[in-house]
């Protein structure tokens, strides 16, 4: 059985190497840090399907003297050769020795076998003072391939393409930070390409991470089902005994349950984030969503996420559920019983309020403060009536997981969900539209989706990712 | 009758409950594993097996308490069933047996009897294959907390059907016993007897048809038509009328045939054949189950890890920011390192000086060697300071530092090394994340020997006597 192979990412100290490294094993763990000395020993990293490994990455610290090792490795070869004999020599001879222990780190998978992975920032000028370490590694005579990352904003690309195939097999562009998902196969394929025994583990490797990355789609979309249906169908719930509801006024008590309401809901939004996030085996984002959710254009309630997420009329008329869905708020304040008297009591609640929270023109139909019976008094907040709540969820949950699938794992930066302009859900097929408002009008109802439903209501949400997917892509 | 689908269905269920916590990346492996097993071992990866795999792994009493509770939840519906069924068969049929001497007991009501049970076990059959749940409330008030969950809601109906039935079968066989009991112990007489005017004959049509699935067993369990003329009836009627009084006891086998045939069989059958489908639905159930759909994917599809296990990111270097720049000294020493300064050396920088020399990058150690000496050289004439210009984009590595710590053993003491970083764009000061390696390097070097300074963008204009640009 041919060993699998290894490719050895190596370069210059601060042009990206653990970045491309991170991207390409989805690893956000990886510490990455614009400062030389960052990666100080090899660190391998091997994708592995059930257990084999198709091939493994290693990333390495950068050349610190080159000049001298070159200078060495003329001083000991006679011919061209006994090149990379003579570089196996240096790291026999250098193990341990302080001053080129980078270069002995970085040279030892080489020697063991492993491609060359050479990157180089693309994003500053060219400069031949590298050539001394092109130069080593062309010494060992393992295959070669070089990337041109971009870690600025400049291009300096064609300079490096034009310099580096003097020395390498293969060059490609890839920016560690921004390369969408088929880029990084197509790297993948092209590492394959340096060797023919290569060529059928990143083949395969190809094939099981597009797997991966389809059926992590269908898992994310099941994790925003099940969300929604939590959302949708929350009930705050307080009894009062005669003695606590003689002492709690009606007012203060809403205001107390829809508090709890509105911290539940944002918390079982975190929740999901929190579950896509680590689907796709991102550990480590810290999100620009303040913690504070008051005066914040990315709460949950705030009239900033209804006006980017909420659906038009027409939208919900075109829902299937069209009548029941848009005047759903309407009928059920109609239909208040014996929380009519809770009316004014939320109006009061909304002058307080202000305009911010959108979640409180939600609130008439969701309260419920009942009349004291049996000595016990209860009180109930939700679920809410709107389905525009159900759309304003879907719709930041969409956002948020198409943010998230699209982020490679080299990114540090703070996640930034900033608000969308036109609605992308217009272009929703008109089935998936009725599952969805069906499934919210059921929540709603505190009526349990039986798995059928799930089912479909899972599926629908899949083809808003494929639709909010499209609409970000033809966006720009 | 075994539990055992059933205890599969909520085992599954409840471990079902619990992956919803785990990480799908653990579940994939965890299952992917366990299929993978199962291949080598050239069994098939079925629910039971998995189940069974994961109960081993766990230990001892790994049997989730939810299962526990409700299976004995509905041991304890079956129980209080059979318990009710016993006591009422008893009573029932001591009230249906009720003779004091002076009337008979009336075949009519047995017939009656037996067809309303008979009526009774089929609408309970039918009512949990329709799946009508009259006495849901009742479960949900009995039923606590996560027992009450799940996909055994489906289920409700056929065990509540197997709960009636067993109830039912108990009622039965305590009716029989009663009854041969009181056979034994009491002198019973039979008669029959009803308003409508009905002939013996018919009469002995419609018993026939009754006993005809035992008639050819036991001949003398279906009365013949003798006896159904001479044990008839009326309660208006004259004792001296009654033929001899033998006779009225003849009906006790058509009697325990009638309970055993039309009233415990049919029980004992639906019981049988609803504890089947309680099995049946349950594996059905597993099968659709949405976990099972899960399950299998994650069993077939390989489990893949792309490398994520390592974890360095806490393991920074110190990347603080420093702001101890300092104004770019005068110095007519200038070493552009590494290609610094190429294509074009910045006027601003390269006035004044006498001595302008290159080092790293393509020149040779051997050159660095000379162009250090040379500085030397300079450095004893006068002057202390060397400015030394480095590309801002490349970070500084440990050949300048190599060079600077010979520099310092070559070059007078008290010499100091201007650092400063040149953008790409000589016009433009470098950014600042690329000014901030070069001062945290200086710092390792030692601030006594290197300090960093920004370069000067505009050179003061030299200007002639007149003030005029020259």
């Amino acid at each position: 059985m041919t060993q699998a192979p290894t490719f050895a990412v190596v370069g210059h100290p601060n042009k990206g190497k653990s970045s491309v490294v991170a991207t390409l094993s989805q690893n956000d763990a990886i510490a990455i840090a614009l400062e030389p000395g960052t990666t100080r020993k090899r660190q391998a990293y091997p994708l592995k399907v059930d257990g084999k490994i198709l091939y493994t990455l290693v990333d390495t610290p950068g050349f610190q003297r080159p000049r001298r090792v070159l200078e060495w490795l003329e001083a000991h070869s006679v011919s061209a050769s006994d090149h990379a004999d003579t570089v196996k020599a240096f790291v026999t001879q250098h193990q341990g020795d302080g001053r080129f222990v980078d270069e002995c780190e970085l040279l030892t998978p080489l020697l063991e076998g492993a491609g060359i992975i050479y990157v180089v920032d693309g994003s500053v000028p060219y400069s031949a003072e590298h050539e001394a370490e092109m130069t080593i590694l062309r010494w060992t005579g393992r295959p070669s391939l070089a990337l041109i990352n971009s870690i600025g904003a400049d291009d300096f690309s064609a300079t490096w393409q034009a310099a580096l195939s003097q020395f390498f097999q293969v060059v490609r562009k890839f920016d560690a930070v921004r390369a969408p998902f088929d880029q990084h196969l197509s790297l993948l394929r092209a590492f394959g390409q340096l060797e023919p025994d290569w060529e059928d583990p990143l083949e395969q490797a190809t094939h099981y991470l597009s797997g991966q990355r389809q059926q992590r789609r269908r898992q994310a979309s099941a994790l925003v089902a099940r969300a929604l249906e939590d959302m949708m169908s929350f009930r705050e719930k307080r009894t009062l005994t005669a003695s606590q509801a003689a002492e709690t006024s009606d007012g203060s008590l809403a205001d107390q349950l829809r508090q709890h309401w509105y911290r539940h809901q944002r918390q079982r939004e975190q929740t999901l984030r929190v579950d896509i996030e680590h689907l796709y085996q991102h550990q480590r984002i810290r999100r620009q969503e303040a913690e504070l959710e008051w005066h914040s254009e990315h709460d949950l309630f705030s009239e900033d996420s209804r006006k980017a997420w909420s659906v038009s009329k027409r939208y919900l008329a075109t829902a299937g559920f069209g009548a029941g869905a848009v005047s759903g708020a309407g009928i059920d304040a109609l239909t208040l019983g014996s929380s009519l008297g809770a009316g004014a009591l939320v109006g009061g609640l909304i002058g307080a309020a202000g305009s911010y929270f959108y979640g409180d023109r939600l609130a008439l139909p969701a309260l419920n403060i009942g009349v004291l019976r049996d000595g016990l008094k209860t009180a109930t907040f939700g679920p809410v009536q709107d389905s525009q709540f159900g759309y304003v969820v879907l719709g930041r949950a969409i956002d948020h997981w198409w943010h998230i699938s699209h982020r490679n794992h080299a990114g540090r930066e703070l996640l930034d969900l900033e608000p969308a302009d036109h609605h992308w859900l217009e272009s929703l097929d008109k089935s998936s539209r009725q599952d969805i408002q069906r499934a919210f009008d059921k929540c709603r109802k505190r009526r349990p989706l039986d798995e059928r439903q799930r089912e479909k209501f899972t599926a629908a949400i899949e083809q808003s990712m494929a639709v909010y997917d499209d609409w970000r892509l033809n966006r720009t | 009758m075994t539990d055992s689908p059933l205890r599969l269905l909520l085992g599954f269920d409840a471990q079902a409950q619990r992956d919803k916590s785990q990480p799908p990346a653990f579940l994939h492996r965890r299952d992917r594993k366990f299929a993978l097993v199962c291949e080598e071992q050239g069994v098939a990866p079925d629910a039971t097996r998995w189940l069974a795999h994961l109960n081993r792994l766990s230990g001892p009493d790994a049997t989730p308490p939810t299962t526990d509770q409700t299976l004995t939840f509905w041991r304890r519906v079956n129980t209080g069933f059979a318990a009710v069924g016993i006591v009422a068969g008893v009573l029932t049929m001591v009230g249906l047996l009720f003779y004091d001497g002076g009337q008979r007991i009336n075949i009519t009501v047995f017939l009656a009897f037996g067809l309303l049970q008979l009526l009774l076990a089929l609408f309970t059959s039918m009512q949990s294959i329709v799946g009508w749940q009259p006495w849901r409330w009742l479960i949900r008030r009995f039923q606590s907390g996560e027992a009450s969950k799940g996909t055994i809601n489906r289920l409700h109906p056929l065990l509540m059907a197997r709960a009636a039935h067993l109830g039912g079968l108990c009622f039965s066989v305590s009716g029989l016993v009663t009854l041969l009991v009181m056979v034994v112990v009491q002198d019973l007489a039979f008669g029959w007897s009803t308003t409508l005017e009905t002939a013996a004959a018919n009469y002995h049509q419609l018993v026939q048809i009754i006993a005809s699935p035992w008639a050819w067993l036991w001949p003398a369990a279906a009365p013949d038509l003798a006896l159904i003329e001479a044990t008839r009836f009326f309660r208006a009627g004259t004792e001296g009328a009654s033929p001899d009084p033998a006779l009225w006891g003849q009906w006790w086998p058509f009697v325990t045939m009638l309970w055993a045939t039309w009233v415990l069989l049919p029980r004992l059958l639906l019981l049988l054949l609803t504890s089947a489908l309680v099995r049946n639905r349950a594996r059905r159930l597993i099968s659709s189950h949405p976990a099972m759909h899960a399950l299998l994917y994650r069993m077939e599809t390989p489990a893949l890890d792309t490398g994520n296990e390592h974890n360095d990111a806490d393991d920074l270097p110190d990347t603080r920011i420093r702001d101890n720049l300092l104004p770019l000294p005068d110095s007519d020493t200038l070493l552009c390192w590494a290609g610094a300064g190429e294509p074009e050396l910045p006027e601003a920088l390269r006035s004044e000086k006498k001595l302008i020399l290159r080092a790293g990058g393509r020149a040779s150690l051997t050159e660095d060697e000379q162009a250090l000496n040379q500085i030397a050289d300079h450095l004893k004439t006068g002057g202390n300071t060397v400015i030394l210009l480095t590309r801002c984009w490349e970070p500084p590595t440990g050949e300048l530092q190599d060079f600077l710590d010979s520099a310092r053993g070559i070059w007078p003491s008290g010499t100091r090394v201007a650092l400063v970083p040149l953008a790409a764009d000589i016009n433009r000061e470098p950014a600042g994340h690329q000014i901030q390696p070069w001062l945290r390097f200086a710092e390792r070097v030692g601030n006594e020997f290197v300090r960093v300074s920004l370069p000067p963008l505009q050179w003061p204009v030299p200007h002639t006597a007149s003030g005029e640009p020259s």
